[in-house]
Protein backbone atom coordinates (compact mmCIF):
# COMPACT_ATOMS: atom_id res chain seq x y z
CA UNK A 1 0.00 0.00 0.00
CA UNK A 2 1.52 3.35 -0.98
CA UNK A 3 1.29 6.26 1.23
CA UNK A 4 -1.20 8.77 -0.96
CA UNK A 5 -0.10 12.23 0.39
CA UNK A 6 2.73 13.47 -1.22
CA UNK A 7 4.04 17.46 -1.12
CA UNK A 8 3.25 18.54 -4.72
CA UNK A 9 5.07 22.11 -4.68
CA UNK A 10 8.43 22.40 -3.91
CA UNK A 11 8.01 25.47 -1.61
CA UNK A 12 6.19 23.19 0.62
CA UNK A 13 9.16 21.65 1.75
CA UNK A 14 10.13 22.26 4.83
CA UNK A 15 13.86 21.14 6.93
CA UNK A 16 14.66 21.73 10.21
CA UNK A 17 18.69 23.17 10.18
CA UNK A 18 20.81 21.92 13.98
CA UNK A 19 23.95 21.50 14.90
CA UNK A 20 24.95 18.73 17.29
CA UNK A 21 27.96 20.49 19.35
CA UNK A 22 30.26 18.11 20.00
CA UNK A 23 34.33 18.42 20.82
CA UNK A 24 37.11 16.99 22.27
CA UNK A 25 40.72 17.43 23.91
CA UNK A 26 42.99 13.75 23.14
CA UNK A 27 46.33 13.48 25.61
CA UNK A 28 48.40 11.32 23.54
CA UNK A 29 49.21 9.31 27.06
CA UNK A 30 52.56 8.46 28.27
CA UNK A 31 54.67 6.88 25.03
CA UNK A 32 52.39 9.33 22.74
CA UNK A 33 53.91 12.35 25.20
CA UNK A 34 57.41 11.27 24.61
CA UNK A 35 56.78 11.29 20.94
CA UNK A 36 55.80 14.66 20.34
CA UNK A 37 58.13 16.08 22.85
CA UNK A 38 61.29 14.46 20.75
CA UNK A 39 59.55 15.41 17.59
CA UNK A 40 59.21 19.42 18.86
CA UNK A 41 62.59 19.36 20.75
CA UNK A 42 64.49 17.43 18.42
CA UNK A 43 63.16 17.03 15.23
CA UNK A 44 63.59 12.77 15.62
CA UNK A 45 60.54 10.18 15.00
CA UNK A 46 60.71 7.84 18.68
CA UNK A 47 60.28 4.39 18.47
CA UNK A 48 59.84 2.05 21.11
CA UNK A 49 62.17 -0.97 20.44
CA UNK A 50 61.05 -4.42 21.65
CA UNK A 51 63.63 -7.08 22.61
CA UNK A 52 61.73 -10.04 21.85
CA UNK A 53 60.71 -9.06 18.53
CA UNK A 54 63.67 -7.03 17.65
CA UNK A 55 61.96 -4.49 16.02
CA UNK A 56 61.59 -0.82 16.41
CA UNK A 57 57.50 0.60 16.35
CA UNK A 58 56.35 3.81 15.21
CA UNK A 59 55.09 5.75 16.80
CA UNK A 60 55.94 4.92 20.34
CA UNK A 61 54.31 3.08 22.28
CA UNK A 62 54.27 1.81 26.03
CA UNK A 63 53.41 -2.03 25.04
CA UNK A 64 54.94 -4.08 21.61
CA UNK A 65 51.95 -4.42 19.40
CA UNK A 66 53.49 -7.79 18.92
CA UNK A 67 54.22 -10.06 21.80
CA UNK A 68 52.48 -7.02 24.50
CA UNK A 69 55.72 -6.81 26.51
CA UNK A 70 56.43 -3.49 28.16
CA UNK A 71 58.36 -1.73 25.87
CA UNK A 72 58.09 1.67 27.91
CA UNK A 73 61.24 3.50 27.97
CA UNK A 74 63.14 1.62 25.37
CA UNK A 75 62.82 4.53 23.36
CA UNK A 76 65.27 5.25 19.99
CA UNK A 77 65.46 8.31 18.16
CA UNK A 78 65.41 7.98 14.46
CA UNK A 79 66.06 10.60 11.79
CA UNK A 80 62.54 11.63 10.16
CA UNK A 81 63.58 9.57 6.62
CA UNK A 82 61.72 6.85 5.25
CA UNK A 83 60.17 5.61 1.82
CA UNK A 84 56.95 5.56 0.77
CA UNK A 85 54.72 2.63 1.56
CA UNK A 86 51.63 3.24 -0.26
CA UNK A 87 50.16 6.55 -1.09
CA UNK A 88 47.14 7.96 -2.78
CA UNK A 89 46.40 11.39 -4.87
CA UNK A 90 43.56 13.33 -3.31
CA UNK A 91 41.78 15.76 -6.03
CA UNK A 92 39.07 16.53 -3.68
CA UNK A 93 38.25 18.14 -0.13
CA UNK A 94 36.59 16.95 2.75
CA UNK A 95 33.42 18.82 1.89
CA UNK A 96 33.58 17.08 -1.76
CA UNK A 97 34.62 20.71 -3.76
CA UNK A 98 37.58 20.18 -5.93
CA UNK A 99 40.82 21.27 -4.35
CA UNK A 100 42.93 23.53 -6.55
CA UNK A 101 45.97 21.06 -6.85
CA UNK A 102 45.91 17.28 -6.14
CA UNK A 103 47.79 16.58 -2.49
CA UNK A 104 49.28 13.33 -2.27
CA UNK A 105 48.95 11.39 1.36
CA UNK A 106 51.73 8.99 1.60
CA UNK A 107 52.68 6.09 4.23
CA UNK A 108 55.72 6.57 4.94
CA UNK A 109 57.62 3.79 6.39
CA UNK A 110 60.58 5.51 8.80
CA UNK A 111 64.08 3.94 7.98
CA UNK A 112 64.98 1.33 10.80
CA UNK A 113 61.56 0.90 12.29
CA UNK A 114 58.02 -1.10 11.95
CA UNK A 115 55.23 1.09 10.78
CA UNK A 116 55.40 4.56 10.10
CA UNK A 117 53.45 7.77 9.70
CA UNK A 118 50.55 8.66 7.48
CA UNK A 119 51.45 12.32 5.65
CA UNK A 120 51.24 14.90 3.03
CA UNK A 121 54.13 14.26 0.59
CA UNK A 122 54.82 17.75 -1.09
CA UNK A 123 57.51 19.69 -3.76
CA UNK A 124 56.65 16.81 -5.50
CA UNK A 125 54.82 16.51 -8.97
CA UNK A 126 51.83 13.29 -8.31
CA UNK A 127 52.91 12.08 -10.94
CA UNK A 128 56.58 10.88 -10.23
CA UNK A 129 54.92 9.87 -6.77
CA UNK A 130 56.53 6.16 -6.46
CA UNK A 131 56.08 3.42 -4.20
CA UNK A 132 59.81 3.18 -2.72
CA UNK A 133 60.22 6.49 -3.15
CA UNK A 134 63.01 7.99 -0.26
CA UNK A 135 61.63 10.71 1.20
CA UNK A 136 62.12 13.27 4.62
CA UNK A 137 60.44 15.20 6.76
CA UNK A 138 59.82 18.84 6.48
CA UNK A 139 59.46 20.54 10.04
CA UNK A 140 57.40 23.51 10.83
CA UNK A 141 59.35 26.24 12.37
CA UNK A 142 60.34 25.74 16.33
CA UNK A 143 58.03 28.02 17.80
CA UNK A 144 55.19 27.11 15.59
CA UNK A 145 55.13 23.17 16.77
CA UNK A 146 52.41 22.41 19.36
CA UNK A 147 53.05 18.97 19.98
CA UNK A 148 50.85 17.07 17.07
CA UNK A 149 51.61 15.18 13.65
CA UNK A 150 51.56 18.73 11.82
CA UNK A 151 54.66 19.99 13.66
CA UNK A 152 55.47 17.76 10.33
CA UNK A 153 54.55 19.93 7.79
CA UNK A 154 55.07 17.33 5.00
CA UNK A 155 57.66 14.92 3.29
CA UNK A 156 59.62 15.75 0.27
CA UNK A 157 62.00 13.79 -1.59
CA UNK A 158 65.25 13.52 -0.78
CA UNK B 1 34.50 -6.02 41.94
CA UNK B 2 36.44 -3.45 41.33
CA UNK B 3 38.52 -1.86 43.74
CA UNK B 4 38.23 2.24 43.73
CA UNK B 5 41.21 2.77 45.57
CA UNK B 6 43.37 0.36 42.77
CA UNK B 7 41.49 2.25 39.78
CA UNK B 8 42.47 5.67 40.79
CA UNK B 9 46.36 4.32 40.75
CA UNK B 10 46.08 3.58 37.78
CA UNK B 11 44.70 6.81 36.31
CA UNK B 12 46.39 9.12 34.55
CA UNK B 13 45.87 12.32 37.19
CA UNK B 14 45.52 14.85 34.28
CA UNK B 15 43.50 17.73 34.94
CA UNK B 16 42.49 20.97 32.28
CA UNK B 17 44.85 23.20 33.71
CA UNK B 18 47.75 20.94 32.19
CA UNK B 19 46.22 21.12 29.20
CA UNK B 20 45.89 24.45 29.38
CA UNK B 21 49.23 25.34 30.31
CA UNK B 22 50.70 22.65 27.56
CA UNK B 23 52.17 21.04 30.34
CA UNK B 24 50.44 18.08 28.87
CA UNK B 25 50.54 18.38 25.05
CA UNK B 26 46.94 17.40 23.05
CA UNK B 27 44.89 17.55 20.34
CA UNK B 28 41.59 19.49 20.56
CA UNK B 29 39.22 19.26 17.91
CA UNK B 30 35.36 19.93 16.52
CA UNK B 31 33.94 18.20 13.81
CA UNK B 32 31.29 19.91 11.89
CA UNK B 33 28.03 18.11 12.91
CA UNK B 34 25.97 20.36 11.27
CA UNK B 35 22.89 18.81 9.58
CA UNK B 36 19.41 19.61 7.80
CA UNK B 37 16.90 17.66 8.23
CA UNK B 38 13.76 17.03 5.97
CA UNK B 39 10.66 17.65 7.74
CA UNK B 40 8.68 15.28 5.06
CA UNK B 41 4.21 15.55 4.55
CA UNK B 42 3.19 14.91 8.25
CA UNK B 43 5.67 16.56 10.86
CA UNK B 44 5.79 19.92 7.86
CA UNK B 45 2.42 20.25 8.17
CA UNK B 46 2.64 20.03 12.32
CA UNK B 47 5.02 22.50 12.54
CA UNK B 48 3.07 24.41 10.07
CA UNK B 49 0.19 23.92 11.91
CA UNK B 50 2.36 25.18 15.91
CA UNK B 51 3.51 28.95 13.86
CA UNK B 52 -0.88 29.16 13.38
CA UNK B 53 -1.16 28.11 16.85
CA UNK B 54 -2.68 24.98 16.71
CA UNK B 55 -1.78 21.29 17.33
CA UNK B 56 -2.69 19.04 14.50
CA UNK B 57 -2.98 15.36 14.76
CA UNK B 58 -3.33 12.20 12.09
CA UNK B 59 -6.23 9.74 12.85
CA UNK B 60 -5.86 5.89 12.43
CA UNK B 61 -9.03 4.88 11.28
CA UNK B 62 -8.23 0.78 12.23
CA UNK B 63 -7.21 1.49 15.66
CA UNK B 64 -9.31 4.63 16.53
CA UNK B 65 -6.01 6.79 17.86
CA UNK B 66 -4.80 10.31 16.72
CA UNK B 67 -1.82 10.44 16.82
CA UNK B 68 0.06 13.28 17.68
CA UNK B 69 2.38 14.16 16.15
CA UNK B 70 0.95 13.22 13.39
CA UNK B 71 2.72 9.98 11.02
CA UNK B 72 1.71 9.12 7.39
CA UNK B 73 2.14 5.37 8.76
CA UNK B 74 0.36 3.60 11.51
CA UNK B 75 3.18 1.94 13.67
CA UNK B 76 0.26 -0.43 15.07
CA UNK B 77 -1.37 -1.30 12.27
CA UNK B 78 1.03 -1.12 9.67
CA UNK B 79 -0.62 0.77 7.34
CA UNK B 80 -1.53 4.27 6.02
CA UNK B 81 -3.29 7.13 8.43
CA UNK B 82 -6.43 8.46 7.37
CA UNK B 83 -8.19 12.03 8.07
CA UNK B 84 -6.12 14.82 9.90
CA UNK B 85 -7.60 16.02 12.61
CA UNK B 86 -7.06 19.15 15.38
CA UNK B 87 -6.67 17.97 18.95
CA UNK B 88 -6.80 20.78 21.46
CA UNK B 89 -3.73 22.75 23.42
CA UNK B 90 -4.95 21.43 26.99
CA UNK B 91 -3.66 17.62 28.07
CA UNK B 92 -2.86 15.87 31.10
CA UNK B 93 0.97 15.02 32.62
CA UNK B 94 1.66 11.26 31.36
CA UNK B 95 5.22 11.35 33.42
CA UNK B 96 7.57 14.25 34.10
CA UNK B 97 11.58 14.67 35.80
CA UNK B 98 13.02 17.20 38.09
CA UNK B 99 16.34 17.78 36.49
CA UNK B 100 18.73 19.35 38.92
CA UNK B 101 21.21 19.27 35.60
CA UNK B 102 21.94 21.42 32.56
CA UNK B 103 21.69 20.04 29.21
CA UNK B 104 25.33 20.34 28.90
CA UNK B 105 25.66 18.43 31.97
CA UNK B 106 26.50 21.46 34.25
CA UNK B 107 24.51 21.78 37.22
CA UNK B 108 21.54 23.54 37.80
CA UNK B 109 22.88 26.90 40.33
CA UNK B 110 21.34 27.83 43.04
CA UNK B 111 18.18 30.16 42.42
CA UNK B 112 17.89 28.55 39.12
CA UNK B 113 14.67 26.77 38.51
CA UNK B 114 15.21 22.91 38.14
CA UNK B 115 14.23 21.94 34.65
CA UNK B 116 10.83 19.63 34.57
CA UNK B 117 10.47 18.23 31.14
CA UNK B 118 6.90 15.89 30.96
CA UNK B 119 5.62 13.91 28.43
CA UNK B 120 1.98 15.54 27.72
CA UNK B 121 -1.25 13.53 26.64
CA UNK B 122 -2.89 16.09 24.56
CA UNK B 123 -6.60 16.09 24.69
CA UNK B 124 -8.02 14.37 21.25
CA UNK B 125 -5.08 12.84 20.71
CA UNK B 126 -5.11 8.60 21.12
CA UNK B 127 -4.36 7.54 24.94
CA UNK B 128 -0.77 7.27 26.00
CA UNK B 129 0.16 9.30 23.08
CA UNK B 130 2.18 11.73 24.69
CA UNK B 131 4.67 14.59 23.20
CA UNK B 132 7.79 16.04 25.20
CA UNK B 133 7.71 19.77 26.70
CA UNK B 134 8.11 21.57 29.55
CA UNK B 135 6.07 22.36 32.53
CA UNK B 136 6.44 25.78 33.97
CA UNK B 137 4.80 27.99 36.30
CA UNK B 138 4.68 25.48 39.08
CA UNK B 139 7.08 24.60 42.27
CA UNK B 140 8.84 21.74 40.62
CA UNK B 141 8.27 19.10 42.96
CA UNK B 142 4.66 20.18 43.20
CA UNK B 143 3.93 18.72 39.57
CA UNK B 144 2.34 15.41 39.82
CA UNK B 145 1.31 12.80 37.54
CA UNK B 146 -2.44 13.19 36.19
CA UNK B 147 -2.18 17.07 36.39
CA UNK B 148 -4.16 18.84 33.67
CA UNK B 149 -2.27 21.76 31.17
CA UNK B 150 -2.55 24.05 28.80
CA UNK B 151 0.01 25.52 26.42
CA UNK B 152 1.46 28.73 26.60
CA UNK B 153 2.28 29.97 23.30
CA UNK B 154 4.61 32.81 22.33
CA UNK B 155 2.65 35.26 20.11
CA UNK B 156 2.16 34.78 17.20
CA UNK B 157 5.33 37.35 15.39
CA UNK B 158 7.36 35.21 17.41
CA UNK B 159 6.25 31.84 16.18
CA UNK B 160 8.98 30.30 13.67
CA UNK B 161 6.97 26.78 13.14
CA UNK B 162 9.23 24.83 16.03
CA UNK B 163 7.86 23.14 18.94
CA UNK B 164 9.13 25.86 20.85
CA UNK B 165 6.19 28.11 19.23
CA UNK B 166 4.67 26.68 22.31
CA UNK B 167 7.18 27.97 25.20
CA UNK B 168 6.12 25.36 28.04
CA UNK B 169 2.87 24.00 29.43
CA UNK B 170 1.50 25.27 32.69
CA UNK B 171 -0.98 23.70 34.92
CA UNK B 172 -4.57 24.38 35.46
CA UNK B 173 -7.68 23.38 37.57
CA UNK B 174 -9.80 20.74 37.36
Amino acid sequence: MALVERLQETTQVGYWCGEIPLEYIYTYGRAGEAFYRTLIEKEKILGAYCPQCDAVFVPASIFCERCFERIEGNYRELDPVGTVETFTVLYKNLDGTLKERPEVIAMVRIKGAVGGLLHYLREVDPKDVNIGMEVKAVFKPKDQREGGLKDISHFKPL
Amino acid sequence: MLDHEKVLKTATKIRLEDIEAKRVLSYKYKPNLRYAWDNGVALGRYLTELKNGRIIGKRCNSCKRVLVPPRLFCELCWRPTDEWEYVKDTGTILTFVVSHVNWDASRVKPGQRYHTPAVIELDGAGKDQGILHLIDEIEPYDIKIGMRVQAVWRPPEERIGAITDIKYFRVIGG
